[in-house]
């Protein structure tokens, strides 16, 4: 029997609703509009839940702050005071100009392979598509490579840092043992929260060109609540468009969502940054359709409208910030 | 089509600490969240199960492969075994029930709500199957739900792994109305742990047994009585006085969870946030934590006054929310839900 309570009968449908979407295999509302409201949405979310800033305080008590490096990859993280604050729009206001993409592996690192192409091809190839979308929309935009040479993570960050962009973007292809995987996601910097994020991060931090004691120093960057916050944000949309759009032409996909790791490169990057594990290597067809130049140019594409619908919803932030500040 | 009376209706609280089940035949039920396969033909010979439940489990968890599947308030997405531990915790509970043979099954699970916002696609594969038609809802929404404190209320749900948030603004909640803090109970005995080796660094004990002085002898504020345990120095058992310990433990969860209440209140419509403030609900099982409904409402009025009530019955709050839910959802919702 319907509740007669017209709230409860209308919360009732939405938790339905929500349920059935899920079922379809559809994201989480805020992602879930037509291509001309997505926009707007995604502004809109934006500008009801700005990043909440402060600092993740380390709690003696509890062990799991970042002084603790084994904390980071095995140990929940245990949020103490102080609680974040939330800020005013214009304390935030802070658009997006300039992108740094850091196409995985190159050179000696020639990170996965299958049907005679290397990982380090194909994410430089993704990386130059992308770069040229991204030029054509007037973004600036750096690279950390733009020939098959070797350059380590540590490198990566530097070049990253010094180019001072306002994103930071890698791009890798997943390999697993499994021949059935189809699996696509996007990472953003947070301890690992399952124990195959923790063994890719390894993989990936794999001759990082760090030292032990560069490790505890990094990781103090872990927490930096903010950069995690929009990283986070940044990740859903290009996830989203990811499934999206590699979903029209290869209906096996399988959305593995966005999660949080402690891959270095992130960690040592100071801007927002995501890394995108845009196919798996290690399956056949996925390997398949990788050595096709279309494909790898709809993953670009899929790259691209996750960034740039990021980036048009942080900058109306920082136009209306900015807006604020000089009434 | 099935009609109503014809099917069992299930709600679940699927907890990281504790998990319950209200049906409509009446059962109710509840099983500590651990499950445990025996680790080799030996311990299944001994245990004499292929796999054990709560307190089963954990009291014979040195020969058994023990999962607590929800740790953290996620389901350890890539871990199939702890998806399968899933999977069986609720077909158990389920079982528990005791719906007929044959019996169509219609269950509303209640997931800590992180596990809902994080993992919504791997939370759905993982309970496939374990009914006929399925519907997975956020934990505080169920409650609030089995309350009828839809509008104007925030539900605060301290479980084992996560605190929960959120505010019922008359919608479904969205990530906006929610928040979830790790500070809750398995923060408490970590660091319940911590503050009673660094006193006593001699002594032996686990975590199993921080966690169980804590079920026995919480509080905030001015303690009931002397708090003294058992445990053991070189092999002899000893009793060490944990009273200070365990008031620091259990009043450092005070602080972020009234300050991320105000966080969340002051993104309420101002002309609301006086009715919210008087209108919070501690659930779970940390509410039971003597004194501290009375420590936050101190910290509250600061902020203006607040009130907090505790539900009666927390360990069924969740699961009855659920239940409702269940009971009020429409022939056809429930179709569009089956598979």
């Amino acid at each position: 029997m319907p509740p007669s309570d017209p709230l409860k009968h209308q919360l009732l449908r939405q938790a339905v609703r929500e349920n059935v979407d899920t079922i379809r295999g559809l994201p989480p509302p805020p992602f879930r509009v037509g291509a001309q409201l997505r926009r707007g949405v995604i502004q809109a979310a934006l500008l009801v839940a700005l990043p909440t800033l402060g600092l993740l305080a380390y709690n003696p008590l509890s062990g799991s702050g970042p002084d603790r490096m084994t904390g980071v990859a095995t140990r929940p993280v245990v949020l103490s005071l102080p609680v974040p604050k939330a800020l005013e729009p214009m304390m935030a206001s802070l658009g997006v100009r300039k992108l740094v993409l850091d196409p995985g592996h190159g050179g000696n690192d020639s990170g996965a392979r299958a049907k005679g192409i290397w990982e380090k091809e194909i994410t430089l190839g993704i990386a130059r598509e992308l770069r040229s979308l991204l030029k054509r929309a007037k973004y600036d935009v750096a690279m950390t490579r733009d020939s098959d040479g070797y350059v380590s993570l540590r490198r990566r960050a530097q070049l990253a840092n010094q180019e001072r962009g306002d994103l930071f973007v890698s791009i890798h292809v997943n390999s697993v043992p499994s021949k059935e995987c189809h699996a696509v996601e996007t990472y953003y910097l947070g301890p690992a929260d399952d124990p195959r994020a923790e063994q890719l991060a390894g993989k990936e931090n794999h001759e990082s060109g760090y030292h032990l004691a560069d490790f505890r120093r990094l990781l103090e960057g872990v927490y930096a609540h903010v950069r995690q916050a929009e990283s986070r944000k940044l990740a859903q949309v290009v996830q989203h468009e990811l499934v999206e759009i590699l979903g029209d032409t290869n209906p096996a996909i399988r959305d593995k969502g966005v999660r949080s790791a402690p891959f270095l490169v992130l960690v040592a990057t100071e801007s927002p940054g995501i890394l995108a594990e845009v196919s798996c290597l290690s399956n056949d067809e996925e390997a398949e359709r990788l050595a096709d130049t279309a494909y790898r140019r709809r993953i670009a594409r899929a790259l691209f409208n996750g960034i740039h619908a990021y980036a048009e919803a942080r900058n109306r932030v920082a136009t209306l910030g900015q807006a604020k500040g000089s009434q | 089509m099935s009609k109503k009376t014809d099917v069992l209706h299930v709600g679940i609280d699927l907890g990281t600490s504790r998990s319950s089940i209200s049906a409509s035949n009446g059962g109710r039920h509840v099983v500590e969240s651990y499950v445990g396969w025996p680790v080799d033909m030996v311990a299944r010979r001994l245990v004499k199960k292929p796999i054990l439940f709560g307190r089963e489990a954990l009291d014979n968890r040195p020969m058994l492969d023990l999962r607590r599947p929800l740790e953290r308030g996620l389901i350890k997405e890539g871990s199939e075994r702890d998806e399968l531990a899933v999977r069986e915790l609720l077909r158990h509970l389920i079982s528990l029930a005791g719906g007929r043979d044959g019996q169509p099954i219609r269950a509303v699970v209640g997931v800590p709500a992180e596990a809902l916002r994080v993992s919504r696609q791997n939370l759905r594969s993982a309970v496939k199957g374990v009914a006929d038609a399925l519907m997975i809802v956020s934990e505080p929404f169920a409650v609030s739900y089995g309350m009828d404190a839809l509008l104007h209320t925030m539900i605060v749900d301290i479980g084992a792994g996560t605190t929960d948030f959120c505010v019922m603004r008359g919608r479904y909640p969205t990530e906006e109305d929610q928040r979830t803090l790790t500070n809750a109970g398995d923060s408490v005995d970590e660091q319940l742990m911590t503050l009673v080796r660094a006193k006593h660094p001699d002594a032996q004990f686990s975590i199993y047994m921080v966690r169980d002085w804590k079920e026995k002898w919480s509080f905030v504020g001015e303690p009931p009585g002397p708090v003294v345990v058992t445990v053991q120095k070189a092999a002899r058992a000893t009793p060490i006085d944990i009273t200070g310990e365990m008031r620091r433990a259990c009043e450092s969860l005070v602080a972020p969870i009234t300050e991320t209440m105000a966080d969340l209140l002051a993104r309420v419509e101002p002309e609301y946030q006086e009715r919210v403030r008087h209108n919070i609900i501690l659930a779970g099982g940390g509410s039971q934590v003597p004194g501290l409904a009375a420590a936050m409402e101190r910290v509250l009025a600061d902020y203006g006054g607040g009130a907090v009530r505790v539900v009666e019955d927390p360990v069924f709050a969740g699961s009855n929310g659920s239940l409702a839910i269940a009971l009020d959802a429409s022939e056809g919702d429930w179709e569009s839900l089956a598979g």
